[in-house]
């Protein structure tokens, strides 16, 4: 296993995408802490969307939530260490070094995690700096603390281990490395924001109203009526997204186990 | 003293409407180069998945060394395995596809330079795949098949696509593995390469075997093409 290990983390580093792509991440969960600061600050606060502005601490919620926002990436990661091999033709000489194939899913599996949480601490460090300094430009704001930060890393920790877990068994299913990617960020970005946002009583058990649960932190958001009650409790948010986790191994390795290599 | 190193046994294999594999049974003898011979669509690739594993059969068994490919430890140390020009990744370097598959099965990344010199390849360690030739491309398989220094090959259609100077160094490459005692189960629409490189003849149609035995038994005196378009016309009429 340590060796298989080995094998899937050198397929991660020597790949330039998978670079790119933990670059995206940042960027990504950057833009998503800097601009609701420069939204909420601007003369017009048309776009502020009835969230509170910077000088209060649900405003300052709302801002660097965002920070656990590249879990997407952490996703899309997955479903690429997954989809290569098929897309590759690297699967072949994957199974013909390492027969069990359950095996080579438990290394994939692992390896996406550590992808995933790799992805999401990058984007978690990347988005609060530049959140911090960007507010520094727009003084006075209430503070950042700590337990804000804190209860962020969390959620960015445990999501990039889930959602990395969740892109292999995605990528196992669909196999079709372009339809898997398409399907992820069109869930991710439109479908699942939608219901998250409009049907919380549904939105708050799929993987982002998890993660939200999980943020545990109240955003002020008047004309969303948003008020974290509505969502899971820090404890059941994790045993869901664990949940997720759990569902998609055994998705991952069942749909491998059995599946022919012509 | 010679052994039987893989064994085909009541083989099949049925894809929804199409039976690729039909009781196909066939042995390989250790220490000798047999070639695989059949029309496309006869069933050669599919038998040769099946026997490592990578194709799970309808019926019967392939084994390698009295077992499953499954069963066995440490496989690519007992087999190497040229199934098509693809199986690396075409962003990595020749170097980096070989370290890949090397620390997955605790090879010693010394053995890396010893198989890119062995197929010629020294020059293009560090280079991209996905810029290399269709010919690069199968040496660099032929590398990954070596990497474990295995007793036993089995190369599918190694020569497709290759310009005369690669079948050339193939042929050669094939028989320096051959003269060193190895086992090769090669497939190949090439008959007058196989006339020149095999030991032992092996010829499917239609998911069945035709013929068996040596380059001699099989021939009979004519070409091993002639004797090939005989045996597999006289099977398909």
């Amino acid at each position: 296993m340590k060796n298989l290990l080995q094998s899937e983390l050198r397929k991660l580093i020597y790949l330039r995408s998978n670079w790119l792509l933990l670059l995206w991440s940042g960027l990504f969960a950057a833009l998503g802490t800097v601009a609701p600061i420069l939204v909420f600050n601007s003369e017009s606060r048309g776009m502020g969307m009835g969230f509170s502005g910077t000088n209060t601490p649900e405003g300052i919620n709302a801002v660097f939530a965002n920070a656990a926002g590249g879990y997407l990436f952490a996703l899309i990661m997955g479903i690429l260490i997954m989809t290569n091999e098929f897309r590759h033709g690297t699967a072949v000489g994957t199974f013909l070094v390492t027969p069990k194939r359950s095996t080579v899913l438990v290394a994939k599996l692992i390896a996406a995690a550590i992808a995933g949480l790799v992805v999401q601490v990058f984007s978690f460090l990347i988005a609060t700096s530049a959140g911090v300094i960007t507010l520094g430009f727009f003084e006075p704001h209430a503070p950042v603390t700590s337990e804000l930060l804190w209860k962020i890393f969390r959620a960015s920790v445990l999501s990039g281990i889930v959602l990395g877990i969740v892109g292999v068994g995605l990528g196992a299913l669909v196999k079709n490395q372009i339809a898997a990617v398409t399907g992820a960020v069109i869930w991710t970005l439109i479908v699942e924001g939608l219901v998250v946002a409009f049907v919380e009583s549904v939105g708050k058990y799929l993987p982002a109203g998890a993660i939200t649960g999980l943020v545990d932190l109240d955003f002020g958001s008047n004309d969303f009526n948003f008020t974290i009650e509505n969502y899971l409790s820090p404890l059941m948010a994790t045993l869901v997204l664990l949940g997720y986790a759990a569902l998609f191994s055994l998705v991952a390795v069942r749909t491998t186990l059995r599946r022919d290599l012509d | 003293m010679s052994s039987v190193k893989i064994e085909f046994s009541h083989l099949s294999k049925q894809y929804k409407d199409v039976l690729a594999v039909s009781d196909f049974s066939a042995q390989v003898i250790s220490g000798r180069v047999t070639g695989f011979l059949g029309p496309n669509g006869a069933g050669k690739s599919t038998a040769l998945r099946c026997l490592l594993g990578l194709v799970t059969p309808t019926g019967g068994s392939a084994l390698v060394n009295g077992g499953p490919y499954s069963s066995l430890h440490d496989p690519i140390k007992q087999v190497g395995a040229v199934l098509d020009s693809r199986g690396f990744h075409p962003g990595l370097t020749a170097k980096q596809n070989l370290k890949v598959m090397a620390s997955a099965s605790g090879i010693d990344f010394a053995r890396i330079d010893v198989v890119l010199k062995l197929v010629e390849l020294e020059d293009a360690t560090n280079k991209r795949t996905k810029g290399f030739s269709l010919g690069m491309k199968q040496r660099l398989s032929l590398a990954i098949a070596m990497l474990g220094d295995p007793e036993i090959l089995v190369l599918d259609e190694p020569a497709n696509g290759l310009d005369p100077f690669g079948i050339v160094w193939l042929r050669e490459f094939v028989t320096k593995l051959a003269a060193e005692g190895r086992t090769i189960l090669v497939s190949s629409h090439q008959l007058a390469e196989m006339q020149n490189t095999v030991n032992d003849v092996l010829i499917i149609n239609k998911g069945k075997v035709v013929a068996q035995g040596s380059i001699d038994e099989i021939r009979q005196g004519k070409t091993l093409e002639e004797a090939f378009l005989a045996l597999t016309a006289r099977r398909s009429a």
